[in-house]
């Protein structure tokens, strides 16, 4: 056990500060309970496979700015197609989206190795690429989504024999969860990922031990695309409607990763502790609105957590190091 | 260790901040999804405005940020959680945010959306004409062209649904003028470096122009024209005050402003406490009308010349509160202060 919270020291840490803030919540605001740990789950959602992605993209020493817009563009895909579409069909379409994700961060991934221009400026430039197709694709939020998708992340789970209040836990969650499992496996468990952590950390060492960089970036450009894919859909599930210019994702992302202890050079990290992050960046914008705090110094707040809880990993991490 | 330190961090950050005010009146939330957009902060100040100057608003709770429709259901959803009595809302479009707006009417919460109208029945709308709005500067613009000549046509942000409404005004209009061409059509973002960019980008390229319609963009466009000594055409803008002063000040400009107030927002607040109180209102939409001020009519020019105001930001609009709903003195819009500030 001991063990177990010394490798993850750092998720460990969000955790505990995840659980002082929902306590801290539960004092500004005596009524906080199951809806608003609802709220929060759903409104976690997209920042959640947002930062997924990122997680996966830096890992492999790279970045993508193209996210959100990535998430656009699937977002409008899929309310474009669901009008009018029948329960089955919405199957098709959901992998159909998925596909044109993993297409599009096939194709950053491919343009990066091939260029061999930056990852920064590459995925900068197909940021605008991306946003023009989802403003290409549907020209205003419009379009709609299939009910029972959109009851997969709506309420709380219920537990045969208790009532639906009485469960603390959001649909929206174990969406999060069940479709995260397979990426936290690639990474953690597959030689893929072994792979993808050893591009990031040392390509050169990567290369001489016979992994194969191009292809191994590829992939994780693509796996990151799949997840904006999920991102767009569960923006669509939410919202109801596809919006063509991208949300405040792209940021939030590389927010939440720095936070959960990915290191921004690649090759360190994981994708649980980013996810912890965003329950906590989620949180923190809620106990503000809950306080209701100048909304022009709420971004200077959030700002600050960051700043400071970087700052204090790093201090950690270099006492950590001294024999 | 580590937890330490994070904890004090928490700590730290919640000792920053104060505790949740003890409710008396009303509690008011307020949703907004532009930051930092003249419009949009005239809009906030006339909804601090009102709620101070009414007199039944204990305190406000302000969501106030550059997000998405998925990103103002959570704001929504956050209001719910504080226990607000009532929502006014500047929607981010007419669909998305329906499934929290139901929410807050399930828990008993007033939800009023200003500016841009909203789908979901159960909510109260209190909006400008947007469609209109662009219909009569257009036609105006068109008329005073001669109706022949090309027009530059620039919108407001790609995809948004204010946007969206113009141009079916916009081109509602053009269809009634068959001479009149579009030289070129671009989109401002409503971003007063953007317009003026692309102004004199245009310009530049000597394409002829013979009129300018804009989505609210409007001053830097004149001082395009201006700095760059090129030959003033018509200019369709709206009521900004730095707009609304050129068209009083600028030597050989003839121009159209088109009223577009921000102030709605205060009137959204006044409906909602009407609302609170047992008033209701006749009709579930009100719209509010658009005005054109051009001053090349004489009626105009008093209109122009009555809405001079040095006070103001110039990307503010000068119509600064509404007859029949906003009750602020301008003293108390400028000062932009709502109730315990």
């Amino acid at each position: 056990m001991m063990r177990l919270v010394q490798r993850n020291g750092w998720v460990a840490g969000l955790l505990v500060l995840l659980i002082i803030l929902l306590i801290a919540t539960k004092i500004i605001q005596p009524d906080f309970g199951a809806s608003g740990v609802e709220s929060l789950g759903r409104a976690s959602v997209p920042f959640a496979f947002a930062t997924a992605a990122m997680a996966i993209v830096v890992i492999a020493g790279g970045i993508d700015l193209s996210i959100a817009a990535m998430m656009a563009v699937c977002s409008v895909t899929a309310a474009r197609l669901m009008v009018g579409a029948g329960d089955g069909e919405t199957v098709l379409i959901v992998i159909l989206v998925l596909a044109l994700g993993a297409l599009m961060g096939a194709i950053n991934g491919a343009m990066v190795v091939l260029t061999r221009v930056p990852d920064i400026v590459v995925t900068l430039a197909m940021l605008f690429v991306w946003e023009g197709t989802a403003l290409l694709i549907l020209n205003t939020p419009s379009g709609a989504a299939t009910q029972w998708l959109r009851d997969l992340i709506l309420g709380s789970l219920s537990i045969p024999g208790l009532p639906e209040r009485a469960t603390f836990i959001p649909k929206s969650l174990v969406f999060v969860v069940i479709c995260l499992i397979p990426f936290w496996f690639i990474m953690h468990r597959t030689k893929l990922g072994l792979s993808i952590y050893a591009v990031g950390g040392d390509p050169v060492a990567a290369f001489r031990s016979g992994v194969p960089i191009g292809r191994t970036r590829i992939i994780a450009y693509s796996l990151a695309g799949v997840l904006a894919g999920l991102g767009g859909l569960s923006l669509t599930m939410s919202t109801g409607i596809g919006e063509p210019i991208p949300g405040p994702y792209l940021l939030a992302s590389v927010s939440a990763v720095v936070l959960g202890g990915v290191a921004l050079s690649g090759g360190k990290g994981g994708i649980i502790g980013p996810i912890v992050a965003v329950f906590i960046l989620r949180l923190v914008r809620m106990d503000l609105t809950l306080m209701s705090v100048d909304p022009n110094v709420t971004t200077i707040v959030e700002g600050t957590i960051m700043v400071v809880v970087v700052m204090l990993g790093g201090m950690l991490a270099m006492k950590g190091r001294r024999p | 260790m580590k937890s330490w330190y994070q904890g004090v961090a928490a700590a730290a950050l919640l000792s920053g901040l104060g505790t949740a005010a003890a409710a008396e009146g009303y509690t008011i939330g307020i949703s907004n999804t532009v930051q930092g957009n003249g419009w949009r902060e005239e809009m906030v100040c006339a909804m601090k405005a009102e709620a101070l100057a009414s007199g039944l608003v204990d305190s406000l709770n302000i969501a106030h940020r550059n997000t998405d429709a998925a990103g103002q259901l959570e704001d929504i959803r956050n209001l719910i959680q504080a226990g607000v009595d009532a929502i006014v809302v500047n929607p981010a479009n007419a669909d998305g945010i329906n499934a929290a707006i139901k929410e807050a009417t399930d828990a008993g919460i007033v939800v009023v959306a200003v500016d841009q109208a909203v789908t979901e029945p159960s909510a109260y709308i209190l909006s400008n004409n947007q469609e209109e709005y662009a219909y009569v500067g257009a036609k105006w613009l068109f008329e005073t062209m001669g109706g022949t000549g090309a027009v530059v046509y620039m919108r407001g942000a790609a995809g948004a649904g204010a946007d969206n409404d113009r141009d079916v005004g916009f081109k509602r209009a053009l269809a009634e003028y068959p001479n009149i061409t579009v030289a070129q059509e671009v989109f401002t973002g409503w971003q007063q470096d953007q317009g003026k960019q692309q102004i004199l980008d245009i310009l530049a390229s000597g394409i002829p122009i013979q009129g300018v319609w804009t989505s609210g963009i409007d001053n830097v466009i004149v001082d395009a024209f201006v700095e760059s000594e090129a030959p003033l055409v018509p200019i369709v803008g709206a009521d900004n005050a730095g707009f609304v002063g050129q068209l009083a000040s600028v030597e050989g400009l003839v121009g159209a402003a088109v009223t577009n107030p921000g102030s709605v927002g205060g009137a959204g607040v006044a409906l909602a406490l009407q609302i609170l109180q047992g008033q209701m209102p006749q009709a579930q939409t009100v719209l509010v009308t658009p005005a054109l001020w051009a001053n090349n009519s004489d009626e105009g020019k008093a209109l122009i010349a009555a809405g001079q105001n040095p006070n103001l930001d110039p990307e503010w609009p000068v119509s600064v509160s509404i007859p029949g709903w906003t009750t602020y003195t301008m003293d108390q819009i400028i000062a932009c202060k709502g109730p315990g500030e």
